[in-house]
């Protein structure tokens, strides 16, 4: 019996049913995606398209293999609700006696109700400004919608007012690296996409939002180890120029100590592709409210609802890495 | 014993009753001979070029600053260009070579049109040379396992279209109607690389899609090309050498069927990592095919040992035997590897480590080179009519990899085990976790120097034998050229 | 048969290796079928049943619905659902946004409510709708209820909004603001007549 022909369609289905499953459907379900909106009040068009140098950027990133050794996904385990006080509302001790009474119940059913770290309640008469200060904070945690609407209901009898926030967790969001799991819409208007595979360095996806300082990025693009200590990184240095001082200093000029600086009469300039990476890896944010990955925004108090800025609430309470230039 | 005459014998004169006779083995090899020679041994160029890459990118972790003012040798463009040199430059043609040789050897008729062949092999190469250029150069496309640039990416397609329809044709001539297992194997695999390599290239890199799309069909290509087309291949060399060599039948032609079956139509679905920025639908159904994928191992696993009815030392009693009992083996435990990262506890820690390059890495180099290598070590000698200048060289060679695979692999697997379980602890500084894994890197770079050396010494043997050939060859042919002056000369 | 490497190899005498014909052990194809029903069953609990919006560690659409943030003064869906089950756009329209074929058009998809600027629609609901219609590819002939006395400004803008953002029907418009209906209710006030088609498609919905 020839058998080759049905080789051949035994063959042909088989690759044809992973074509559909992994090339024709995902381009149907994700390939025609626009720009979303957030959720959770404000509305706002996400994403947005990367401005022209942060598009060069992600060219020099491609160019370079960054993303052999540094991965752009942020992964989330779980999510879980945090029960927060936006106000403390006309009469703040039988708040304070509601939220006592609530921490009760979370010692002896730490299944439904747990206390946050910053809540730290002791006795209730000395230290009501303790609980209280520092508001909009969130004082418990709860892993079902049941036990954070019951909690929510014992606090909503005061006059305080009471808000559930949306926090997803998992190691990745603990260590720093995202407010929540990134999904497909934060890709949206990359080309090539490069998710990354591997973290031998950090994962990338919210660095414009724990690292926003663009020298700091040139340091550490030009000496690794200046700003993370026996770091295995590859000093990029031929991203870098080192001339003669003209006039004058040029302001872009990189400010080195030591055996790292370049000499007398000379100073180390950020080539163009080097500025261009930077912008690229200050634009790196993924932690807009969406539908596929809800989290709750955080508006600062006081501020009109419709301001852009994406705090993650409860940050302060987790070992996230402080988010400006370090400390030297 | 000399050197086998070229394809002179009397039954290639024409006659009808040509038909009649079989073709000879040696006929067929002698057909097989130039497409080859050119295909293994520039494969083995490549080979050598790309582990020379690999080790560049394995000292980088030990010694940052270790030519990295350079931008062309930068890690980031080193790294995939070896990747590239042995996928592309060594894996494909070897199996393209091994399986132009079986086609034509168990279809009983001589390679169709073999300069063709040729051509296309030369410009595959071409093709190859262009996009590691290319990728130094900082062309790389950006996604995994397809950095070449289009422009070499359509050489490639091309040198590759023309040794497929070759080997189609062979086939398609083959005097011998039943099918061996090897056989469609193989035809799977001429078929699957031209569909996957066309439509990742077409929607990645000349109609792009947009967004996330564009990962999943990378993840896509790559999964198909590095499990099912390396296995389908590997897979044809093991279940046709493993019985030839042993004097034994394969054990089961239906477990074989079974195994073509399970790789072909789960593995090519196993691509889609855990962690992807995808809906949750296809992590979930590659997590399904990989966990499925125990089945054909197990197959496999099966049919080869009852083949050898229990002895598994028989594959140790041949050189050749050797190279392939071991890529049987990491066949099986690769093949173990990529099934429990069907389980999401597993691969919640083994993602974004090293334990996913050592299973890659021992996919391509412990399974799909070694078997290659093995199948080399079978077909020149039979091709060229003459044996291998040094079997020293074969047996050293063995060894040198198998130690290299095993300090390669093994502290890779290990160090990503203990990455990822420290990743879990967002307390630990991750600085502290990456450094934690130096040490196991110190001797991956040992593999990685037993390996690079092991193949200067598969090259070596490969060059020496080929040019033995044709010295010989031009020995002869000169001592054939100066008798036939002489008798003129000397007439009065 | 173990050919020391080396002797020549006997070129000639070679055979092609054979395949035997025991059959595949059942214990293989029982443990095939197993891990076939683990894999139904895994894609079942965790796959979100190919639905685009469910991403891990949510397992169904309905746990992506659950988890969405809830501000803690109601949001205008929110208080829009509340104005559509009043009942005032229910009755009509049906609780799934589908309407009734001939009768009331579907607002689920429809060109009509998703566009980006919200005119046409808010007159529509201020003032009602009549004379014959389309309504993706539909026609309708009916009536359409003006709802600009029932209805406070707040209130249209909320319903506006729970319709064109409600993500069960797969709306994704942006949402309209109360000041955005006060303006379009200043623009026409003294109108008394729903509109009909011609007349809606003469205003531009960025008025």
């Amino acid at each position: 019996m020839n058998y080759g022909p049905l080789v051949f369609l035994a063959a042909f289905f088989a690759l044809a049913s992973s074509w559909c499953g992994f090339v024709l459907t995902p381009q149907l379900q994700i390939g025609r995606l626009q720009q979303t909106n957030t959720v959770g009040g404000a509305g706002i068009a996400y994403p947005i398209a990367r401005p022209g140098l942060a598009h060069q950027g992600l060219d020099v990133y491609r160019a370079n293999g960054c993303a052999y050794c540094h991965s752009q996904q942020v992964g989330q385990t779980g999510t879980v609700l945090d029960i927060a006080l936006t106000d403390a509302g006309t009469n703040q001790a039988t708040t304070v006696a509601a939220l006592l009474k609530l921490a009760e119940s979370a010692t002896n059913q730490p299944s439904a109700l747990t206390m946050l770290p910053s809540f730290q309640p002791g006795s209730s008469n000395a230290i009501t400004e303790s609980i209280l200060g520092g508001l909009p904070k969130a004082f418990f945690r709860s892993t079902t919608r049941e036990a954070a609407n019951a909690a929510a209901k014992a606090l909503n009898s005061t006059s305080a007012k009471v808000q559930l926030w949306v926090v997803p967790v998992g190691p990745d969001i603990t260590r720093g690296w995202g407010g929540r799991r990134t999904v497909a819409e934060d890709y949206l208007f990359d080309t090539p996409v490069m998710p990354g595979s591997q973290r031998v360095g950090p994962d990338l996806a919210n660095v414009g939002t724990r690292l926003p300082d663009a020298n700091w990025h040139l340091l550490h693009l030009y000496a690794p180890r200046l700003e993370v200590k026996a770091s295995t990184m590859p000093p990029y240095r031929f991203l870098f120029e080192k001339r003669k001082i003209g006039r004058r200093p040029s302001p872009g000029a990189l400010s080195l100590s030591g055996n790292l600086a370049p000499g007398p009469g000379y100073e180390i300039v950020p080539r163009p592709e080097a500025k261009a990476l930077t912008a690229y890896l200050i634009s790196l944010h993924a932690d807009a409210p969406l539908f596929d990955a809800p989290i709750s925004v955080l508006a600062p108090a006081g501020a009109p609802a419709s301001t852009n800025a994406p705090a993650v609430p409860g940050a302060a309470s987790t070992n996230a890495p402080p988010t400006n230039a370090p400390a030297k | 014993m000399s050197e086998t005459s070229s394809p002179s014998q009397p039954s290639s004169t024409g006659t009808p009753e040509v038909a009649r006779f079989p073709i000879v083995p040696a006929d067929i090899d002698a057909s097989c001979r130039i497409p080859l020679v050119v295909l293994f041994l520039s494969a083995s160029v490549w080979l050598v070029i790309g582990s020379a890459f690999a080790l560049v990118a394995s000292l980088k972790f030990h010694a940052p600053g270790f030519l990295a003012d350079s931008a062309w040798l930068t890690y980031g463009r080193v790294r995939p260009a070896g990747f590239n040199c042995v996928l592309y430059g060594f894996c494909i043609p070897a199996g393209l070579g091994v399986a132009l040789w079986l086609l034509a050897r168990l279809g009983r008729t001589r390679l169709a049109l073999p300069g063709l062949a040729t051509v296309g092999a030369l410009c595959w190469n071409f093709g190859v040379a262009a996009g590691v250029w290319g990728i130094l150069a900082g062309g790389s496309t950006g996604f995994e396992n397809l950095e070449m640039p289009p422009y070499s990416a359509r050489l490639v397609f091309l040198g590759y279209l023309m040794i497929v329809v070759w080997a189609a044709l062979t086939f398609h001539q083959r005097r011998e109607r039943q099918l061996f297992v090897s056989q469609w194997y193989l035809l799977a695999a001429l078929f699957w690389f031209p569909w996957i390599y066309s439509t990742a290239n077409l929607l990645l890199l000349t109609v792009r899609v947009r967004g996330m799309a564009q990962a999943v069909i990378a993840w896509w290509y790559a999964d198909n090309l590095l499990v099912v087309w390396l296995g389908l291949v590997g897979l044809a060399a093991v279940f046709y050498f493993v019985p030839k060599l042993t004097g034994r039948e394969l054990h089961s032609r239906y477990l074989a069927l079974m195994t073509f079956w399970m790789l072909v139509l789960f593995g090519s679905w196993g691509g889609i990592p855990e962690s992807a920025p995808v809906p949750a639908w296809m992590p979930v159904s590659s997590a399904v095919a990989r966990g499925l994928g125990v089945i054909g191992i197990l197959a496999v696993a099966l049919n080869v040992h009852a083949t050898l009815a229990g002895q598994c030392s028989r594959l140790m009693a041949h050189p050749s035997l050797r190279f392939i009992g071991f890529g049987v083996v990491a066949f099986i435990i690769g093949g173990l590897m990529s099934a429990a990262g069907a389980l999401s506890e597993v691969t919640r820690v083994t993602q974004f480590t090293w334990f996913t390059v050592a299973r890659d890495l021992l996919n391509y180099y412990g399974f799909f080179a070694m078997v290659m290598f093995g199948a080399v070590y079978c077909i020149v000698p039979r091709v060229m009519g003459i044996e291998f200048p040094s079997a020293k060289l074969v047996r050293a060679h063995f060894w040198v990899a198998a130690a290299g695979i095993l300090l390669l692999v093994v502290p890779l697997a290990a160090g990503g085990i203990v990455q990822g379980l420290r990743l879990q602890h967002a307390s630990l500084p991750f600085n502290d976790i990456t450094q934690g894994t130096l040490p196991f890197l110190r001797v991956s770079t040992i593999g990685d120097l037993l390996i690079a050396l092991g193949h200067l010494m598969f090259l070596g043997n490969l060059a020496g034998l080929v040019s033995r050939f044709y010295r010989i060859r031009a020995v002869s042919a000169w001592a054939a050229a100066t008798v036939e002056i002489k008798p003129a000369e000397t007439r009065p | 048969m173990n050919p020391e490497p080396q002797q020549s190899l006997p070129i000639t005498a070679e055979a092609e290796p054979q395949a035997g014909r025991t059959a595949v052990p059942v214990w293989l194809i029982v443990l095939l079928f197993l891990m076939l029903y683990w894999g139904m069953v895994y894609f079942d609990s965790h796959g979100g049943w190919f639905n685009e919006q469910v991403y891990a560690p949510y397992r169904n659409f309905q746990e992506v619905e659950a988890w969405q943030p809830v501000t803690g003064a109601p949001g205008l869906a929110q208080l829009g659902k509340l104005v559509y089950n009043k009942p005032t756009c229910v009755a009509c329209h049906q609780a799934d946004g589908k309407g009734t074929a001939g009768q009331f058009p579907s607002l689920v998809q429809s060109e009509w409510v998703q566009e980006p600027e919200p005119g046409r629609i808010i007159r529509a609901v201020l003032y009602g709708i009549s004379g014959p219609f389309q309504f993706k590819g539909q026609s309708f002939n009916g009536a359409m209820v003006p709802w600009k006395d029932a209805l406070t400004d707040e209130e249209i803008a909320a319903v506006l909004t729970y319709v064109r953002t409600n993500p069960e029907w797969g709306n994704k418009a942006p949402e309209v603001k109360p000041e955005r209906v006060k303006q379009v209710r200043e623009k026409t006030k003294g109108r008394n007549q729903p509109f009909s088609q011609e007349e809606l498609l003469k205003v531009s919905p960025a008025d």
